[in-house]
């Protein structure tokens, strides 16, 4: 019988679920690039490839609001600011990475059948610039409905851009022409339909398991840089497919859980297992280049290596961009004091 | 743009330069705010610093990535400005945001209060080229007077700007639009080498040394067409040196590399008398209380003894030397029985007479007037220890015509710059040629109030009038710096140090410049002018460049001067006088 052991999730506590979970997957896996199950090597990044593009997005709820409008209609919603953007980089690293797009769009999000006008919150410093809110009916009337609106909007903002800036994916064998020349990282799991963009889906944790338990030794067994052969995955209903591989960006420490440094990565995939685009192909071999490459520093970032350099640096920047929430929830609250008069403020 | 994240002040703030922009100390800036009913206020400053730094990392080995490509980081280039003028006088801080333009023309005016200034020269170029003015008014006495320069020698930087400054005011035009150009003069010392015996001269080296400067920061124009000044020699200058010593008829220059356009002077013994310069030759007689009595009853009983003739001679009736004197052949009826004293060292020998020898060694009772033997014996020695330096400096036997032409005048017509060269006398004949001179100038102004102007050049301060001590020639320099300028002299007065010359003459300077300092010096509370990153600079200025401080803006500014027009050294001087070789061949043959 094996002795006891206990080693650590990599994580720090205090962010929310930690590394690993390791759920049963219920679904459907296919071998689609090879039926052995073994280690493949990393490959170099092909010359071709000259831009990555790492995106991601961020929503804010600024304040929750009870609305009237001029015909008597009421209902709830909230003043949330969401914010999309990516880095430019090159995986050579011939040029400088650069912060693309990164701009707070501002929604006042309102129960749907109210007529409202834009809000625009004027400073009450003539240096420091005003903040528009587009009035943006929700879907549902319940309590969290402005807050998923918010969070919709800024996913489909998120896919535009992903999709905008990577090289189209062909979706059958007839059509090998396409080279990769750009490439998406998008952080975190891919949502929605596929746009056919060579995007690829960075997942930091592991909360549900895939792998079966007799596969699962593989993710153990990982040296850096090296990755699983490509799966094709479709959950237990059915209804999303994706293309799925592991990939090690470093080494787990000896106190660590051994799965620690593994990060799952997923591409859009067409229902049926029967064509793996060279692309995906081409992802997936560069993947541990490059990742380990972006990869960060324990001592940068708690979420270290999964959570990337570019992302860590954009994170920051969305942040900024949405500005100081105290000082907005400050403006909003001087806003409505100055337009609907003193008795209306909180 | 004026910076959001610094404070921004009336007196200081930091602004982003904009990619694509540069901004380097010492550029002039202008800003416009605008005040809430509209009006708006101009800032003008002075950039004293300069950053980049990467924004939005956070730990200093992000360099690496960002280098790499990977981690997206904008460099933030930003510039702090010493405000030197706010216009209209409303202190408001500038506010975020407010544009920050490079301040030229009309704008630069304004930044360094030229629009201020009734008459100015130019005092050197800025750093971008442009012309700092310099106000003549607190140059000339009018409002102020006194300049005052400091630096480590050995970087030839002091007497070198000095030079520079006279000759922008000589030339540059100022004197002739106040209409004063033909009786402004200037007096220099020349206490080191014989640098100075050569302005007079074109300097061979000017042309090839302005155009690499020129070439280097790519300008159209030279150093002296920007500063609108004349590539030329000092003119109507007069060298006055000390003779070589030994007597004898003929009366040369103490001069070694300079032959010919050298005037020597000398004093005659009578004008040592009468003019009572003996305290000069003692440049510590404040030591003690008795010694300074002393020289002050013997400097009243020459002058009594001067009285009453116009020879270059003194003529005694109660002592006969030692050695014979041959009875000379133009001997004068009523000199009968008396004995000239006609050399320095005669003189000394005649007090020493008085003094100690005379009665059986009692001296001469109202010469000696009960003072102590040790007393009248430590002033006997001290004459003795300056006789070597001073007998072919102060001598009877002198013709009336030699006299009156080796007199030096400082005043003489024609004469715009006098050089006195002092370099090669011992300290106390310095001290005593230096305080001779000025005391004359001084009393001559004193009499005549101050119908024209003189500048007056002297290195190493320090020396003449250290801050510990008191000495005749440090009187006569706080007279100068206290009452100078009321009466036209106008000090131009250069140290190492001014920690270590008297205060009151270096706080009497309206202008002060400060070239490069040693840097436990520049922290001394004599350079509190400058804001603190000047004196951190101040370690690392390069010769021809100096910062200029002066009443009409609150901050130093950095400013470079050209190469000198004169020669400074004999190999220096241009034979040539500008011409080609083969110009000045065919004159010979013509």
């Amino acid at each position: 019988m094996p002795a006891m052991r206990i080693r650590l999730d990599p994580w720090p506590v205090d962010i929310e679920g930690g590394q690993l979970a390791l759920t049963p997957f219920e679904g459907d896996l296919i071998d689609i690039e090879t039926t052995r199950w073994a280690a493949m090597p990393q490959r170099a990044i092909p010359e071709r490839l000259r831009t990555v593009y790492v995106v991601d997005g961020k929503r804010r709820m600024e304040s929750r609001v009870f609305v009237e409008d001029d015909h008597g209609a009421a209902g709830m919603g909230g003043f949330g600011a969401f914010v999309v953007g990516a880095v430019e980089l090159c995986p050579h690293g011939t040029r400088q990475a650069q912060l693309r797009d990164v701009r707070a769009s501002r929604i006042l999000a309102h129960a749907p059948g109210l007529r409202l006008d834009p809000a625009t919150l004027s400073p009450r410093d003539p240096h420091t610039g005003m903040l528009t809110y587009h009035p943006t009916p929700t879907l549902g009337e319940d309590q969290l409905a402005a807050l998923s609106t918010l969070q919709g909007l800024m996913l489909d903002a998120e896919q535009q851009l992903s999709h905008g800036y990577a090289s189209a994916v062909p979706q059958d064998e007839q059509d090998d022409r396409e080279w990769l020349t750009a490439l998406t990282i998008q952080d975190g799991t891919l949502r929605s339909k596929n746009l056919g963009g060579a995007v690829v889906g960075c997942v930091k944790t592991i909360q549900t398991m895939y792998l079966p338990p007799d596969r699962a030794h593989l993710l153990t067994d990982l040296k850096p840089g090296e990755r699983t052969p490509i799966l094709h995955m479709r959950y237990a209903n059915g209804r999303v497919t994706r293309f799925i591989w592991y990939v090690r960006l470093c080494e787990a420490t000896f106190y660590q859980h051994p799965m620690s440094g593994v990060m799952r990565l997923e591409m859009y995939a067409p229902d049926e297992p029967d064509f793996l685009p060279p692309i995906v192909r081409q992802v997936a071999n560069l993947s541990g280049t490059l990742l380990m490459r972006l990869g960060s520093a324990a001592h940068k970032d708690p979420r270290a290596p999964q959570n990337l350099i570019p992302t860590a640096a954009l994170e920051h920047a969305m942040t900024r961009s949405m500005g100081s929430a105290e000082l907005v929830t400050r403006r909003i609250r001087a806003h409505i004091a100055q337009t609907y008069g003193r008795e209306v403020v909180a | 743009m004026v910076l959001g994240t610094e404070d921004a002040t009336p007196v200081s703030f930091w602004f982003a330069v904009l990619s694509g922009a540069s901004v380097q100390m010492d550029d002039l800036v202008a800003v416009e705010t605008r005040k809430p009913d509209g009006s708006r206020v101009h800032f003008y400053g002075i950039v004293d610093h300069v950053r980049t730094r990467h924004e939005g990392v956070s730990f200093d080995s992000d360099v690496q990535d960002v280098v790499a490509g990977l981690l997206p980081a904008s460099v933030s280039y930003a510039a702090r400005v010493l405000v030197t003028r706010v216009d209209p006088e409303d202190f408001i801080p500038p506010q975020p945001g407010d544009r920050v333009r490079h301040a030229t023309g009309d704008s630069l005016k304004l930044a360094l209060s030229a629009d201020k200034m009734d008459f100015s020269f130019a005092g050197g170029l800025l750093a971008d080229g442009q012309v700092l003015p310099i106000n003549y008014q607190f140059v000339n006495g009018e409002q102020g007077g006194h300049i005052n320069i400091s630096g480590i020698s050995g970087v030839a930087t002091k007497t070198s700007y000095a030079l520079f400054l006279l000759h922008s005011i000589f030339r540059g035009g100022v004197l002739e639009r106040r209409g004063e150009g033909h009786n402004t003069r200037a007096l220099i010392f020349n206490v080191k080498g014989e640098d100075l015996l050569f302005l007079d001269q074109p300097n061979r080296k000017v042309t090839d040394k302005e155009g690499t400067v020129e070439t280097r920061k790519g300008w159209s124009q030279g150093r002296y067409p920007r500063l609108n000044l004349p590539v030329t020699p000092f003119r109507d200058v007069q060298f006055l040196a000390p003779p070589k010593g030994g007597s004898g008829e003929a009366i040369v220059p103490d001069v070694e590399q300079r032959a010919e356009g050298v005037t020597p002077f000398v004093f005659t013994l009578r004008e040592f008398a009468a003019k009572r310069m003996l305290p000069y030759v003692f440049s510590d007689a404040s030591a003690s209380l008795n010694l300074g009595f002393v020289i002050g009853n013997i400097e009243e009983k020459l002058a009594r003894l001067s009285a009453g003739d116009t020879t270059p001679y003194l003529t005694v009736d109660d002592w006969t030397p030692d050695t014979d004197v041959l009875i000379e052949e133009d001997v004068r009826f009523d000199e009968m029985g008396r004995t000239r004293l006609t050399t320095f060292s005669q003189l000394i020998s005649y007090l020493e007479f008085k003094l100690l020898d005379q009665n059986d060694g009692e001296g001469d009772p109202k010469w000696v007037l009960k003072q102590n033997q040790g007393t009248l014996r430590a002033f006997v020695r001290r004459l003795r220890g300056v006789q070597k330096h001073l007998t072919p400096l102060v001598r009877g036997d002198l013709t009336a015509p030699q006299a009156e032409r080796y007199r030096p005048d400082l005043l003489r017509r024609g004469v715009q710059t006098s050089v006195v060269d002092i370099h090669k006398l011992g300290a106390h004949a310095q001290s005593f040629v230096v305080g001779v001179l000025l005391r004359d100038l001084f009393e001559h102004k004193e009499k005549y109030g101050r119908q024209d102007t003189v500048f007056v050049v002297l290195d190493e301060l320090n020396k003449y009038a250290p801050r510990e001590g008191d000495s005749p020639i440090k009187d006569v320099l706080l007279d100068i710096a206290e009452r100078g300028r009321s009466l036209g002299i106008i000090l131009i007065g250069a140290q190492q140090t001014a920690s270590e010359v008297e205060r009151r003459i270096v706080s009497n300077a309206a202008i002060r410049v400060v070239g490069r300092l040693d840097l436990a010096e520049a922290e001394r509370p004599e350079y509190r002018f400058l804001p603190q990153s000047f004196r951190g600079r101040a370690g690392i200025l390069q010769p021809g460049t100096m910062l200029v401080s002066q009443p009409d803006v609150p901050n130093p500014v950095l400013v470079n001067y050209p190469f000198p027009a004169w020669a400074t050294r004999k190999d220096e001087v241009d034979d040539l006088n500008g011409q080609s070789a083969q110009d000045v061949g065919e004159d010979w043959l013509r």
